[in-house]
């Protein structure tokens, strides 16, 4: 388990914080805003009653002066409401009005005014309050104050600020919290990924990440790296079965290579028995040879190493192996029938392909007896994919042994006594495998009973040549 | 014929150089690329038979070392890397022919003969072998005047046999230079081929023209 520092130092925990502050800065972008429409709307719709008032007020003293102005201010300050008047002399003593004094002496110029008053209310209790107004000289220098009674504003403003405050803290802090938990789950599930590669390192190569069924991005991470997995255990698998397959072939023809040089010192020298014995010696030396070569090839391409693909005239190709094959087929009693169809293009290696589809002509000639059939074809397939495919009516593969076909070394235990190391089918599938395409073991062509075996390589076609 | 072999084994090299001495041609021998390249340029050799992992300098680099000092002698290349891409870089390096290892001693004696007849030729419209005619530009052949009727194939192992008439030429070689295949077939595909061949151009005549040589190959000859 990790510690909280290291819980910190999260990628998600660093992205969970960085949400947090774009969260923020958007509070605080929300608040001006609110702030704006309803405090500041508030200050402008006070301004402009109070700006109202003071013109009428002015045109009122206009019309019929001072007295007519002292009127009108009285009748206004004895009418209940957020309006409050001063009418004051030129020195400053106020004439008549909510206020007793000024709040302040204006200068020549009118000013807007914000200020804080107290005044008494109908039954004399004193009223604290803010005020905000427009305060100027008329003609001859009395003074008028018109003003707006804040008290409600203030009110609404600060519960305003404070709510948002509230949010936006709370916001932060829930940011946070989430952070730290998406952080802690998500380094759990890493934490079980980790130690499954742990334990598959100290040697449990069967173990595998678990997965949630939540098809999140965990569980893609788990899939590949089980297939990973898989396809690693499944390589060191062969790897050992190969080693005891080399092993296991190796023995037989070694032992014979020895027996037959240790029975050709022992006989009474002749050269021509010797010479017999010493020509079955390198016969034996000349399949064990053949049998590392393939070993080799099988193990290059399997390692899928730097290949050089060109495109492939496969038609061109299968049409030239059908040939080259066709008279030993005939030879060997079998009736061999080829339908290749025109302008199959594949990208690939050359000398692997064409060994590919040699080894599957080869592996059919050799399995089927005197008097058998073997048909090749290679058509384009609807899904853009190319199907050699070589069917016979020999003996055939049950369906539950074909798989095993494929693995190197495996010849059934019937096949035992033809030659050949049995890594034909596995070299073809590993071409297959190289160029992205697949080998397929299916029923074969019909013999009254049973079916022979049918072998298909499905390989990708090449894009349409470029004109 | 006067071979340059360069071999650091020192039991390989002993091996080929009594074959190649029985064989009867005159063998000299170097065991590392910079000698070996040095006794090269003198330009005495008729063929030279060059190994791939050489010490002091790789037998890759010899070759188009050679090439570029401008040595034309025929050169083989030995390799125990017989891929396709070890094989291509040794022919575009300048060699003539490519044997990976292990290889059986007749093949090699075939392909040392071949490099060596096949040196500096003309390009040639005519082929001929005793009564066996060929003419490369009407893609026709003949025997004792005779039109013969070959399949395309067969023209071409036609072809090659009478370019190496009177030389073993072993299945390998006929299964690299006329079908390019570089795997060797389980089956006698290769024997099927030739017989086909020798059914169209010995079995009405009296005397055999295509002899099979026992455990290397086949030998066309008159």
């Amino acid at each position: 388990m990790r510690s909280g520092l290291a819980l910190l130092r999260t990628t998600t925990f660093r992205l969970a914080l960085a949400q947090a502050g774009i969260v923020l800065a958007f509070v605080f972008a929300l608040l001006l805003y609110v702030y704006l429409a309803t405090v500041g709307q508030l200050e402008a719709d006070s301004d402009l009653a109070a700006d109202q008032e003071y013109t009428a007020l002015q045109r009122a003293y206009s019309e019929g002066g001072i007295r007519r102005l002292s009127q009108e201010v009285s009748e206004r300050t004895a009418r209940q409401g957020p309006l409050l008047y001063v009418l004051a002399e030129g020195n400053g003593v106020v004439l008549v009005g909510d206020f007793q004094q000024l709040p302040s002496v204006p200068g020549e110029a009118e000013e807007r005014l914000d200020f804080a008053f107290e005044r008494f209310d109908d039954e004399g209790a004193p009223v604290r309050g803010r005020a905000r107004g427009r305060i100027g000289r008329l003609l001859n220098g009395p003074i008028l104050l018109v003003a707006r009674d804040l008290g409600d504003n203030s009110a609404i403003t600060s519960r305003i600020t404070n709510a948002l405050w509230t949010v936006a803290l709370l916001g932060l802090a829930l940011s946070v919290a989430s952070g730290l938990m998406a952080a802690w789950l998500a380094s759990r599930r890493v934490e079980t990924l980790a130690n499954t590669a742990r334990e598959v390192m100290a040697g449990d190569l069967s173990r595998r990440a678990p997965m949630r069924g939540e098809s999140d991005e965990f569980d893609a991470l788990a899939e590949a790296m089980n297939a990973m997995l898989d396809r690693l255990e499944q390589l060191m698998q062969t790897t050992r079965t190969a080693g005891d397959a080399i092993a296991h072939d190796l023995r037989s023809p070694l032992t014979r290579f020895r027996q037959r040089l240790e029975s050709a010192l022992e006989a009474p020298p002749s050269s021509e028995s010797d010479r017999a014995a010493l020509r079955k010696a390198a016969e034996e030396a000349d399949r064990l040879l053949d049998m590392f070569a393939g070993v080799l090839k099988l193990a290059r391409v399997e390692a899928s190493s730097n290949w050089t693909f060109l495109r492939i005239d496969a038609s061109a190709v299968l049409r030239d192996l059908a040939d080259f094959y066709q008279p030993a087929a005939e030879e060997q009693g079998l009736a061999f029938e080829a339908k290749i169809e025109a302008d199959l293009a594949l990208l690939g290696e050359p000398s692997l392909f064409a060994q590919a589809a040699s080894n599957l002509i080869e592996n059919a000639m050799k399995y089927t007896p005197e008097g058998g059939r073997v048909e090749m074809s290679a058509r384009a397939r609807p899904d853009g994919r190319i199907e050699i495919n070589v069917s016979d009516n020999g003996p055939g593969i049950p369906p539950n042994e074909r798989d095993r076909v494929l693995e190197r070394f495996v010849r059934l235990e019937g096949a035992r006594s033809s030659p050949g190391a049995g890594l034909g089918l596995s070299l073809v599938a590993a071409v297959a495998r190289l160029h992205r395409g697949g080998l397929h073991l299916r029923d074969g062509l019909r013999q009254g009973e049973r079916c022979g075996l049918g072998a298909a390589l499905v390989l990708p076609a090449a894009q349409a040549a470029r004109q | 014929m006067r071979v340059l072999l360069v071999e650091d084994d020192n039991d390989v090299a002993a091996t080929l150089k009594a074959a190649l001495t029985a064989d009867e041609h005159e063998v000299d021998h170097a065991a590392d690329g910079e000698a070996g390249e040095a006794m090269a340029l003198s330009g005495k050799y008729d063929v030279i038979v060059l190994d791939r992992m050489l010490p002091k300098k790789l037998g890759v680099a010899v070759v188009r070392d050679l090439r570029e000092k401008g040595v034309s002698t025929p050169v083989l290349i030995l390799s125990a890397l017989h891929d396709e891409d070890h094989r291509i870089e040794g022919l575009n390096a300048g060699a003539n022919d490519y044997l990976g290892k292990p290889f059986s001693t007749r093949e090699l004696l075939a392909r040392v003969r071949s490099l060596w007849h096949g040196r500096g030729r003309e390009p040639l419209t005519r082929l001929q072998v005793g009564d066996l005619e060929m003419d490369l530009l009407a893609r026709t052949v003949k025997r004792d005047g005779k039109k013969l009727d070959l399949q395309p194939r067969e023209f071409r192992l036609l072809e090659y046999l009478m370019r190496h008439a009177g030389q073993t030429v072993t299945r390998k070689m006929l299964l690299e230079n006329v079908w390019d295949y570089h795997f060797d077939p389980q089956t006698n595909v290769i024997d099927v081929h030739i017989s086909r061949l020798r059914t169209k151009i010995d079995r009405e005549f009296q005397q055999s023209l295509l002899h099979t040589v026992r455990g290397s190959g086949y030998r066309l000859e008159a």
